[in-house]
């Protein structure tokens, strides 16, 4: 498709310029101004991080053909500083502690300053309404919605200004809100992560992944690919010049696929080219032959006697096993005056950070590799990459870039190794964005698991002795599996002292998206049961939830369950916290319906109702400032 | 009928609360991070280390402990990190270990520079070092008869060609598993935590939503009190989704939710309102006495909506999330079997 002109404002700037059809305003900003300020997050119009404005309407930028942006006034989050200062609702984010990862916060501020602008006077309810369109995966909304309602106040001038300032600047600062230091370059959206950066000379770079979960690699052929103008290079597990592999706990996976794909989503092979339409056109040409395998997609079936191998060093399919055993269970569970049993299941989870994986890489002056990433581990990726690469330690550099959400979730080298292969056979920098379906689908998620749990207990509610089984899927690679299982483990009897214990946790491989770290680590799972459990002995043994607990809280001395001896024991100090926060009333749980009087106190929201809600007529103008 | 006693019949709320408990950086292994401090020109200084921000605050956690140990602020603390080959390890970011292990690493670091300046002011000044004290930009004798700007340190240490750098690393001592039975020491500091959620239950839709999640927190000294109910209400707001609407879902191996617009997360309109309380237990093996809160905020949460569940409808949701499907099928098999069967057994 022929090239057009377009003509647009941006930010207050006469733009003109000759641009491809395809590209969306979001890619216009970005990739041709370098207005990097607006975020992709979805590529769908699902987060709202590339929000901006246009002619005055918040608009979701990747959604809209550049063609439909002629002749309009575009702002971005960049524009909304004045004369180089953080304006009020920048300066009120920067207060109230709004923004964590920052990715999603220009695309929320710029909801945010719509909001005020339709409604100077909208009170939470309307705000959250109008924030609706926006995903924030780190703050949980509440200090968005905070800094949203300061700076509607300040603005008014029901509130002084004084409030934006810092509480504390005279130190001692520990124990102090001082102002996060790096606001201000994710409310201006100055901060660039990795997919933002640019590099003369910058190939792009596409992964072809595995349409299969269990395949046998026959033939991969990449020299159509190879014979394209514009294509620099074409990596696959052949150009891994080390010991292939990586992994947090054991290198079980390989930089691309070996002999055999294991999920749906692994990488077999990539290209760098001139430009993201050629590394795309491609992938369509490299030829993979693959003979399909049997799937394995329940980690009960993973153990069954006879069951496909999916990793041929680990016959059993196990990938780790942890025990814990303390006390004689048999004896003291059949002695127990209540013996009581349930399953507990929980699924897999994605972290959904909101700022896909990126990286780039390119050599120094001195031939080091370099990579930028959002890599929580540079130090592991370091150590691993020079083994694979067969470099010295020193020759690897790797640079954690601004980290759009991590939540464990970026851990796992899953990239990193493919783009260090590309940059050493075309020696240019290389680029790699992922889009939000590729993240999904190539990312470790939270281990699901299941969870058979008993519990004998003393008939006055005292835990005599606990026995919990684990099955996990870890899916097709191991990840962080292994420590995953250990502290879901550990903890996973909770915070009581309890003499007698059996705990098993188990995971196994199986054909799904890998399993990996995601924030707890395990132990969310494994303690979602054991609280579920104690409310159902609760209920068994008609009691109050609350007294069942306090009477089998750790305190100070106790042994642990794998019988470490502990000091300080908060426990029982932070439950009734908890409990005098809530205004908590005694009693036996469902007993008590609508009667229950703490029910509707201070710290509730207002549930959410079907039908429409009645705000004020919008009155929306470009450049009125909010 | 009228609206608000259908409302009463119809809506259900209940309350229910968890508690949890987790361990500080990595388990079940040594754990170590180091820093290096440099007390730099114009009464700035500089942290350089290995690993920082996730978006959690860390960075400002760094600089407000830099700041205190070196009696300067927050935003003249430069902190240049994240580089495999310009800064010393620190390990990852994750395991709730970085105001711990990081925090504690730049601790130390700044000591070591701070002594190294505190050194040559003494010698200069003629007196001991036990009698120098370092706090908002100043640094004077203990009886204030000299007074200094930690500006003028600097330049009066490196004229006499001292460069007032140190460094720090610090450790924490954890032990492995036994193979068999499992006993070890897999972290040296514990925190701990419990949370309220109270629900709303449609019974005709199964919907539920939450309305108010009350949280308490054990995180040791708190750096930024702040930051810590960012980490509570984020990790609450995250677990809200695990709970109630968020499935990865695979179709035989092939993923069927491969975008935002089928696999759903919590929104503006989603999450309760979250109110928190800091138990500050402090750690007693570390320089600063902090702990840590990433991760163990979400525990609780999950558990707490599904006991609130029961207190409101009496049905008992053992598989997440609870969709309004599976709440309503719940509600139904309640109502279609009077008898409750009692799982009860002598072993599993």
């Amino acid at each position: 498709m022929a090239n057009f002109d377009i003509q647009m404002t941006v930010n207050g700037r006469q733009v003109s310029q000759s641009v491809s059809p395809h590209l969306r305003l979001l890619d216009f900003l970005r990739e041709e101004l370098h207005w990097t300020g607006s975020k992709e997050g979805c590529g769908a119009g699902e987060c709202g991080s590339c929000s901006v404005f246009v002619d005055g309407v918040l608009m979701k930028s990747c959604l809209m053909p550049v063609a439909k942006a002629q002749d309009t006034i575009i702002e971005t989050i960049e524009g909304l500083e004045e004369q180089g200062k953080l304006n009020v609702l920048q300066q009120a984010f920067q207060k109230t502690g709004a923004s964590q990862c920052g990715y999603c916060i220009p695309g929320m501020m710029m909801a945010a300053t719509a909001a005020l602008r339709a409604n100077p006077h909208a009170g939470r309810e309307e705000i959250k309404e109008r924030l609706g369109g926006n995903i924030c995966r780190c703050t949980g909304y509440q200090k968005i919605f905070e800094a949203t309602e300061l700076a509607r106040d300040v603005m008014n001038g029901t509130l002084p200004d004084d409030l934006l300032k810092q509480e504390n600047d005279e130190g001692p600062f520990i124990g102090s809100n001082s102002f996060r230091i790096d606001t201000s370059s994710k409310v201006t959206g100055s901060l660039k992560y990795a997919g933002d950066m640019v590099m003369p000379q910058m190939l792009h770079m596409q992964v072809l992944r595995s349409p299969y979960p269990h395949a046998e690699i026959l033939e991969i052929n990449t020299s159509a690919a190879e014979a394209m103008a514009g294509v620099e290079a074409v990596v696959t597990c052949n150009d891994v010049p080390g010991i292939d592999g990586f992994g947090v706990f054991t290198d079980d996976q390989p930089v691309l696929a070996r002999g055999k794909v294991r999920y749906v989503g692994e990488a077999i092979a990539a290209v760098a080219a001139e430009d993201l339409v050629t590394a795309k056109k491609a992938l369509k040409k490299i030829k993979v032959r693959y003979q399909q395998l049997p799937v394995i997609t329940k980690p009960e079936d993973a153990i069954k006697t006879g069951a496909t191998v999916i990793h041929e060093d680990v016959p059993d399919n196990i990938v780790m096993h942890i025990p814990i055993r303390k006390g004689n269970v048999d004896k003291v569970m059949a002695e127990s005056d209540h013996v009581i049993e349930d399953t507990y299941y929980t699924q897999p989870v994605e972290h959904a950070y909101l700022e896909p994986e990126a990286g780039l890489a390119y050599l120094d002056a001195d031939g080091t590799l370099v990579i930028q990433s959002p890599s929580q581990n540079i130090t592991h990726h370091r150590h691993k990459l020079a083994k694979i690469l067969d470099l010295p330690i020193n020759r690897v550099r790797m640079i954690m870039s601004a980290v759009g959400g991590g939540f464990g979730g970026k851990e796992d080298m899953h990239y990193q190794g493919i783009m260090a292969l590309a940059v050493l056979k075309c020696r240019r920098p290389i680029r790699y964005v992922f889009t939000r379906e590729e993240s999904i689908i190539a990312s470790a998620k939270r281990h699901p698991f299941i969870i058979k749990y008993q519990l004998g207990l003393s008939r006055d509610g005292h835990i005599q002795a606990s026995r919990i089984h684990m099955l996990s899927d870890a899916g097709a690679y191991n990840c962080s599996s292994e420590g995953v299982m250990r502290k879901a483990a550990i903890l996973a009897a909770g915070p009581y002292a309890i003499e007698n214990l059996i705990v098993d946790a188990i995971g196994v491989y199986t054909n799904n998206t890998p399993s990996g770290a995601m924030r707890t680590f395990g132990a969310m799972q494994s303690q979602f049961a054991t609280e579920c459990h104690l409310d159902l002995c609760a209920e068994k043994l008609k009691m109050d939830p609350v007294e069942l607990r306090l009477m089998n809280f750790l305190k100070e001395g106790d042994e642990t369950h794998t019988r470490q001896k502990l000091g300080s024991v908060s426990m029982l100090e932070v439950f009734n916290s908890a409990l005098e926060l809530a205004d908590w009333e005694a009693g036996i749980s469902n007993s008590r319906g609508s009667t229950r009087s703490d029910l509707g106190n201070p710290g509730n929201r207002p549930p959410c109702t079907l039908g429409a809600r009645e705000f004020p007529q919008e009155t929306v103008s470009a450049g009125q400032s909010a | 009928m009228n609206a608000p006693l259908r409302k009463s019949v119809r809506q259900k709320r209940g309350r229910g609360v968890a508690a949890c408990w987790y361990g500080i950086a990595r388990t079940a292994t040594i754990d170590r991070a180091g820093a290096w401090a440099e007390l730099d020109d114009g009464g700035t200084a500089k942290i350089i280390t290995g690993v920082t921000e996730i978006g959690e605050g860390i960075l400002t956690v760094l600089a407000q402990i830099a700041a205190d140990e070196l009696g300067i602020k927050p935003q003249d603390v430069t902190i240049g990190d994240n580089d495999t080959a310009r800064s010393p390890e620190a390990a990852h970011a994750g395991a709730t270990r970085q105001t711990y292990m990081i925090g504690n690493a730049v601790a130390l670091a700044c000591r070591e520079a701070r002594k190294r300046l505190i050194k040559e002011l003494a010698q200069e000044w003629e007196i001991s070092e036990d009698d120098i004290v370092c706090s908002n930009g100043m640094i004077s004798t203990l009886d204030k008869t000299r007074c200094i700007t930690i500006s003028e340190a600097v330049e009066l240490c490196k004229n006499r060609g001292v460069v007032p750098v140190g460094s720090g690393s610090f450790t924490a001592n954890h032990t492995g598993l036994d193979p068999e039975n499992g006993s070890g020491s897999p972290w040296q500091a514990y925190v701990y935590g419990a949370q309220v959620a109270e629900v709303e239950i449609d019974t005709e839709t199964g919907e539920v939503q939450v309305l108010g999640v009350w949280a308490a927190h054990d995180v040791g000294r708190a750096v930024n009190p702040q930051g810590v109910e960012g980490q509570i209400e984020g990790g609450v707001v995250m677990a809200v989704g695990q709970t109630l609407m968020e499935d990865y879902k695979q179709v035989d191996g092939y993923p069927s939710t491969m975008n935002l617009a089928k696999y759903i997360l919590p929104t503006s309109l989603d999450v309760p309102e979250v109110s928190s309380v800091i138990i500050e237990d402090p750690d007693p093996l570390s320089p600063l006495g902090v702990k840590g809160i990433g991760e163990p905020s979400m525990i609780p949460t999950a558990p707490a909506i599904i006991n609130a569940i029961y207190d409101a409808v009496g049905v008992r949701i053992h598989s997440l999330p609870a969709t309004p499907e599976k709440v309503l099928a719940a509600l139904r098999e309640k109502r279609d079997s009077a008898d409750s069967v009692e799982k009860s057994a002598k072993s599993i």
